[in-house]
């Protein structure tokens, strides 16, 4: 039983201590920012990579998405008689919940991981001693165009992924329940969601990109024990990122 | 058969970069030729699931190690998504009109049928999806795939079966335990934020037969899906550790993937269906 | 025992391009050349655990290019392997890593699959090893339970690929002396391949050196340490200038 509570402990504990590390790195990443001290060539790099790697996940996924929100939504349609509403419903689960959520946590599989992995590999070959060696600063170099490049990416996807989305939905919406698009484009726009519900969800999205963006270096640059640390520490990326971006929603849902 | 260097690919003769846009051709190819290994594993593991020998205790391990490394982490996304959701239409509904009697039912409904299943499915092809893959990728790199092959072992019977056969269990138990979780703190969110009475919002009425039966076989669909596209993944792994770190990222992203499209697919028919 | 014939294989690029070999039955082969030159490969292709693009592989008289699944799977009853990296179930104890292939033959009882194990692993000098797991071992430590899984089943033909990688010199010595030891206790057949060129030449019978995708010259053990070709001499040396 008191191992329980050990493990229960040390686990809290270990928590609190990355949490607190990803803080500290936000905040010399945010100080290099504010100074635009980031290298350009590095962060045109990241933007391109991280865009292109996310590209066919996002569409594939945004698209099949909008489809599902249509489906779940049409015996409730049916029942109550709401074809009207479509647009709306599937509007607002996706603006403010599911776009933001769904492209989060498929892009951190794609990005946050390959993230980890190439700082990971660098750190176990010593190429990161090797940059301060040379009197470059890591963090401006390296960290910080990734940052703004995973966070840049997540927020266009986001975009990308909520008109995609919708585009799904307002078609599947003909055959499965006979709602023209045009009907479900008023729905959409009748009044009931409003700019709020679009910045909502586009917040929420910035603040993923920065969730996964700080856990993606951190465990990137901490890596150690070789090769299979390299694994351990893209595995420890995923599963922080994806709690992470469940206690942030929880905590923004209420808050906004 | 002489010593005179390979001709010169498209890329080089053209003087570029090898870059996304020549590998638009390609990567549909591959993809195709890489969905048939998967079928014919997919094939071979659900062959051996019904001819292998009977080796309970390999798949009692697999099943342990999903159940338990899982378990914890899925009740409490679950409960968060559980507050959430119920958080967010209540707030909707209200705008609509003032009456939420129906929120818990429709939860519900929306549980059974979908929610409880697809991101259960989600959540278990990061955790378990790369654990496999990473697994049975090491394996692959450090030769022990060979040395299964070499004592006449099948590694899709010794390697794949167990992880198939459990994860299918452990997905239907996690599924329904965490889709109880979700709902019990929905109901929580509902009493705390909108003053509703738990027996209003503890209403079964509005799911039925259809509603339990789309929702069972996402639980199977993705049970099935997740462990074998992660072996896969495994099995294909190439290039050492740099590989089997590649390896687990495709698990994860290809499994989550296969999760939403069935969850589409089998969505359709089933409201085709059920109604 | 082994034959191969115009073996040829290409992975991004030609790899083997007309192989040759014999190994005649009973012997120790060791088969030495330039790193990278494909002599992982052939080892890998005798178990067939990797197909040729052409040629004809014989192994007992029996061609293995077409065989089924199932022949393949008696034909690799047959084999033991040492492998390069060991390839230790980590999954598993040492007792059970080295009574896997036994109990995959399925005709032998328990109680004599604990014998063989306990009497393997004291020959390979790790008596009393069984319940310890692979993490826990030595370089050397491991390398032995390889031979003692390899060696478990009496299969006629032994295929080692690198056996002694990563060892220090005497450790090497006693790897190589127990493998051509066990040889011909067993009267075994034995391929083994090794970049230490100067430890393998003690224990074998017949060289082949592997080079440009080719067997350029293939003798006894004492007709190779005797050679003029100057890429064979070039090898036995370590020089630095000749056609390598």
């Amino acid at each position: 039983m008191s191992d329980l509570f050990t493990s229960l402990g040390s686990f809290f504990i270990g928590a609190a201590g990355t949490v607190g590390s990803m803080g500290v790195l936000f905040g010399r990443i945010l100080s290099r920012l504010v100074r635009l001290d980031l290298d350009g060539n590095e962060l045109l790099t990241n933007l391109y990579k991280m865009g292109v790697r996310s590209l066919p996940i996002v569409f594939v996924t945004a698209i099949f998405t909008g489809g599902i929100m249509v489906v779940q939504a049409a015996p409730t349609i049916e029942r109550y008689g709401a074809h009207q509403l479509l647009g709306w419903g599937a509007g607002f689960g996706t603006l403010r919940e599911v776009g933001p959520l769904l492209t989060a946590l498929m892009i951190s599989g794609r990005v946050g991981a390959n993230n980890t992995a190439e700082l990971g590999t660098m750190v176990v070959t010593e190429q990161f001693d090797a940059l301060r060696a040379l009197a470059i600063d890591p963090i401006s170099f390296l960290i910080a165009p990734r940052f703004v490049g995973i966070v840049a990416t997540l927020f266009l996807s986001t975009i990308f992924a909520d008109v995609l989305a919708l585009v799904g939905a307002a078609y599947a919406g003909l055959p499965l329940l006979g709602v023209e698009p045009r009907t479900f484009y008023d729905g959409l726009t009748s009044g009931l969601l409003g700019t709020g519900d679009v910045l909502h969800g586009l917040v929420k999205s910035v603040i993923f990109g920065v969730v996964m963006a700080l856990a993606s270096c951190e465990f990137g640059m901490t890596t150690e024990g070789g090769a299979p640390g390299v694994g351990r520490a893209v595995n420890a990326t995923v599963v922080v990122t994806a709690a992470g971006i469940f206690v942030v929603d929880y905590l923004l849902s209420f808050a906004l | 058969m002489t010593d005179a260097p390979p001709p010169p690919s498209l890329d080089e003769m053209l003087g570029l970069e090898a870059g996304p846009s020549f590998d638009v051709l390609r990567a549909p190819r591959e993809f195709f030729a890489d969905v048939r290994e998967l079928v014919r594993v997919a094939r071979r593991t659900v062959h051996f699931t019904i001819t292998g020998e009977r080796r309970p205790f390999a798949i009692a391990n697999q099943m342990y190690e999903i159940g338990y490394r899982s378990a914890a982490f899925l009740c409490i996304s679950m409960g968060f998504i559980g507050m959430i959701f119920v958080y967010q239409a209540g707030i909707q509904i209200r705008r609509l009109i003032p009456d939420t009697s129906q929120l818990g039912a429709t939860f519900l409904e929306l549980l059974v049928r979908d929610l409880a299943a697809s991101i259960c499915a989600l959540l278990l092809a990061t955790r378990v999806g790369a654990g496999i893959a990473a697994e049975i990728g090491s394996m692959v790199v450090t030769e022990q795939l060979d040395a299964l092959r070499m004592c006449a072992a099948d590694p899709i019977d010794y390697l794949v079966r167990p992880r198939f056969v459990a994860s299918l269990a452990m997905t239907l138990v996690l599924t329904v335990l965490a889709g109880c979780v979700a709902f019990l703190s929905g109901m929580w969110t509902a009493y705390a934020f909108f003053a509703m009475n738990p027996r209003t919002f503890a209403d079964a009425s509005l799911v039925d037969f259809g509603d339990v039966a789309i929702g069972l076989t996402k639980c199977l669909a993705y049970g099935a899906a997740v462990p074998i596209i992660s072996a896969y993944s495994g099995l294909v792994t190439r290039g050492g550790s740099e590989g089997v770190g590649q390896a687990t990222t495709r698990a994860v992203v290809m499994s989550s993937l296969a999760v939403i499209v069935l969850n589409f697919v089998i969505s359709t028919i089933g409201y085709s269906l059920f109604g | 025992m082994i034959r191969l014939e115009a073996v040829t294989k290409t992975f991004e690029r030609p790899v083997l391009r007309g192989v040759n070999l014999h190994v005649p039955e009973g012997s120790v082969y060791g088969l030495i050349g330039a790193g990278g030159a494909g002599k992982s490969v052939v080892v890998k292709m005798i178990a067939a655990l990797v197909l040729p693009d052409g040629g004809e592989i014989t192994v007992n008289g029996r061609e293995i290019l077409t065989m089924t699944e199932t022949e393949l799977a008696g034909h690799r009853r047959n084999i033991g392997m040492v492998f390069q990296n060991n390839a230790l179930f980590d999954f598993m104890t040492i007792g059970e890593n080295v009574a896997f292939p036994l109990r995959r033959l399925g005709r032998v009882g328990d109680s004599e699959i604990r014998e063989r194990v306990a009497e393997r692993l004291s020959r390979v000098g790790l008596a009393g090893f069984e319940s310890r797991v692979p993490a826990g071992l030595s370089g050397g430590q491991k390398k032995r339970v390889g031979i003692a899984r390899a060696t478990i089943t009496r299969a006629p033909l032994v295929l080692c690929d690198e056996p002694a990688a990563g060892l220090d010199p005497v450790t090497s010595q006693r790897i190589f002396d127990l493998l051509r030891d066990e040889q011909r206790k067993s009267a075994s057949t034995v391929l083994m391949v090794s970049s230490d060129i100067d430890r393998l030449l003690t224990v074998t019978d017949r060289i082949g050196v592997l080079h440009d995708g080719r067997i350029v010259f293939e003798g006894t053990t004492e007709e190779t340490r005797a050679s003029e070709v100057p890429l064979v001499r070039q090898l036995l040396n370590g020089d630095n200038d000749g056609p390598l």
